[in-house]
């Protein structure tokens, strides 16, 4: 799995949803096979970074590299799990199935599926825990052990950037322990894998960090980001009591977490 | 036995059959997917809507597929036109050209000289005045139905489950959506003549929302509710010829009845199986 020392490049990037700015100017580089954490207050941009680097965005301006092409020229090795899925009630859709999904790039319309691709959809589901749910319904499934589908999903497909929104957002201890594991073992396999998050220390677990609102503010490795100063500029000074703990206040839009000390 | 040879002994009760049949698959695979993404209304205004193209033609005197395809066309793209230009969610917009153009097909038919017989056949079909041109026209239409619809079932299942993700997965959502849409239209232009648009659009949902109660997967969502579209349109025509009722009607009640047979029996057997958990926790090691 080798490629370019930095995963992504943005220059001047600036994303909109018609005439709303959901991430003004930002010049960032999403470095090669490292973990990077995206985080800010909610709206602050986040997930559209992510649409972004997947290609489900263009950039209004500026310019966004991916493996050193467009993001619709390398979707296929850039991975997405999408925040809070929602599996519309009475989709018949077995775990096994859904995982298998994850191979349809490679698949296309038509082809069947080859040794790789069982090989890639059992593998997943094994990293995941979740062989002895392959034939279950997904709306079976508790919360936490849906989050483990969608990621060995993403896993499934053969990828290089592997994007996940809030991966550990509201997960049992188990579900999120086992995510957080795949997440540093994606970044031993060679995979650079970026997610958002409001949680500081999965944060400052991260290799390098983007912090966001409404822009990005900084970038760089955790130390150098996550200082009092900056989280003060991302959050308000209200938030600042937040630091002490875990998850970060956030005075605009207040989450069911609140923080934690 | 004579009880269900009887009703299919004669050629016009054979190709009301058959058009009834073809019109059950076709329903069945385009339905799976219409049950699956929650268009249902959009199903019920669409098959309202394609009635002023076919109107027209009956008093202008032209193809009725013609007629059917543009007013389809029409309605679709007055759906879009109201959502993209618009605040307004898309089911006010399916709801506005759902009145408008039955409106405006009761208006167009209301010119003709027999007006209340001209509706009711668009409506409710004329199963037992079906021709062998009719079928097979029918029949072509509905193997290109099945067979895109099955050719594409990677792009609809991946816009079934998330319509970000199949962009994410490369299934390009936008198009599978127009696909299903022309998918749609197809199904209901091909089988109005046998069946009417309102029967239709009966075999579009409820065979396949009744499978939805018991499927397991897609493909075998898609399976039984074929085997639910033949066996509704086979009851179906028995009964009409036994009772005297309208064969299309009557086709049309026969999956709805279906659906509430199969959700009671699915909860009664949830319901006992729970039971026997609880008495099996419920009693006392020995």
């Amino acid at each position: 799995m080798s490629g370019p020392a930095v995963a992504a490049r943005a220059d001047g990037l600036l994303l909109a949803y018609g005439h709303h700015v959901a991430v003004g100017a930002s010049s960032f580089v999403i470095p090669s096979r490292c973990v990077t954490a995206v985080i800010g207050p909610n709206g602050s941009g986040k997930s559209s970074v992510l649409h972004a680097l997947a290609g489900l965005i263009e950039p209004a301006e500026g310019a966004l590299q991916v493996l050193g092409t467009t993001p619709q020229g390398t979707r296929s090795k850039v991975s997405y799990v999408l925040q809070s899925l929602t599996v519309p009630v009475g989709t018949p859709l077995t775990v096994a199935e859904a995982v298998g999904m994850g191979r349809y790039p490679r698949l296309g319309l038509w082809r069947r599926r080859n040794d790789e691709d069982r090989r890639c959809v059992q593998e997943a589901m094994d990293r995941l825990d979740i062989t002895g749910l392959a034939h279950r319904h997904l709306t079976e499934l508790s919360g936490g052990q849906r989050q483990r589908v969608y990621v060995a999903q993403g896993i499934a497909q053969s990828h290089e950037i592997l994007l996940l929104d809030e991966p550990l957002t509201g997960l049992d201890l188990v579900s999120a322990r086992t995510i957080d594991r795949l997440i540093h073992s994606e970044r031993h396999r060679g995979c650079s894998v970026v997610l958002t998050t409001h949680d500081l220390s999965e944060a400052r677990a991260a290799d390098h960090v983007l912090l966001m609102n409404g822009r990005v503010l900084a970038s760089g490795p955790p130390e150098e980001v996550l200082t009092e100063a900056n989280l003060e500029v991302a959050y308000g000074l209200g938030a600042l009591h937040g630091i002490v703990g875990t998850f970060l206040d956030d005075p605009a839009h207040p989450t069911e977490r609140g923080p934690i000390g | 036995m004579d009880w269900w040879i009887e009703p299919f002994a004669l050629g016009f009760q054979q190709r009301a059959l058959l058009g009834g049949i073809i019109a059950g698959v076709t329903a069945s695979v385009v339905g799976t997917w219409l049950v699956l993404r929650g268009m249902s209304f959009f199903g019920d205004a669409f098959v309202h809507g394609v009635v002023p193209g076919i109107a027209a033609a009956v008093v202008l005197d032209f193809p009725p597929f013609l007629g059917a395809a543009v007013a389809a066309l029409v309605m679709v793209l007055g759906i879009v036109l109201i959502h993209r230009q618009t605040a307004l969610k898309e089911d006010t917009a399916i709801g506005l050209l759902f009145i408008g153009m039955l409106g405006l097909g009761v208006v167009i038919i209301s010119r003709s000289t027999s007006y209340t017989g001209s509706l009711t056949t668009i409506l409710f079909g004329d199963a037992l005045g079906v021709t062998r041109e009719v079928l097979v026209g029918q029949a072509t239409l509905a193997a290109v139905v099945v067979s895109v619809g099955i050719m594409l079932y990677r792009p609809m299942l991946a816009l079934s489950f998330d319509a970000s993700k199949a962009r994410a997965l490369g299934m390009r959502p936008g198009l599978t959506h127009a696909v299903l849409l022309a998918l749609i239209a197809a199904a209901v232009i091909g089988s109005y003549q046998s069946v009417g648009t309102l029967l239709a659009f009966g075999l579009l949902v409820g065979p396949p929302a009744t499978a939805a109660l018991v499927a397991r997967t897609v493909p075998a969502m898609m399976g039984m509710s074929v085997a639910i579209a033949v066996v509704s349109v086979v009851v179906g025509l028995a009964l009409s010829y036994r009772l005297g009722t309208a064969g299309s009607a009557t086709m049309a009640v026969v999956p709805i009845v279906l659906f509430f047979l199969t959700l009671a029996l699915t909860r009664t057997v949830g319901w006992w199986r729970r039971s026997a958990v609880r008495a099996g926790v419920e009693e006392p090691p020995g």
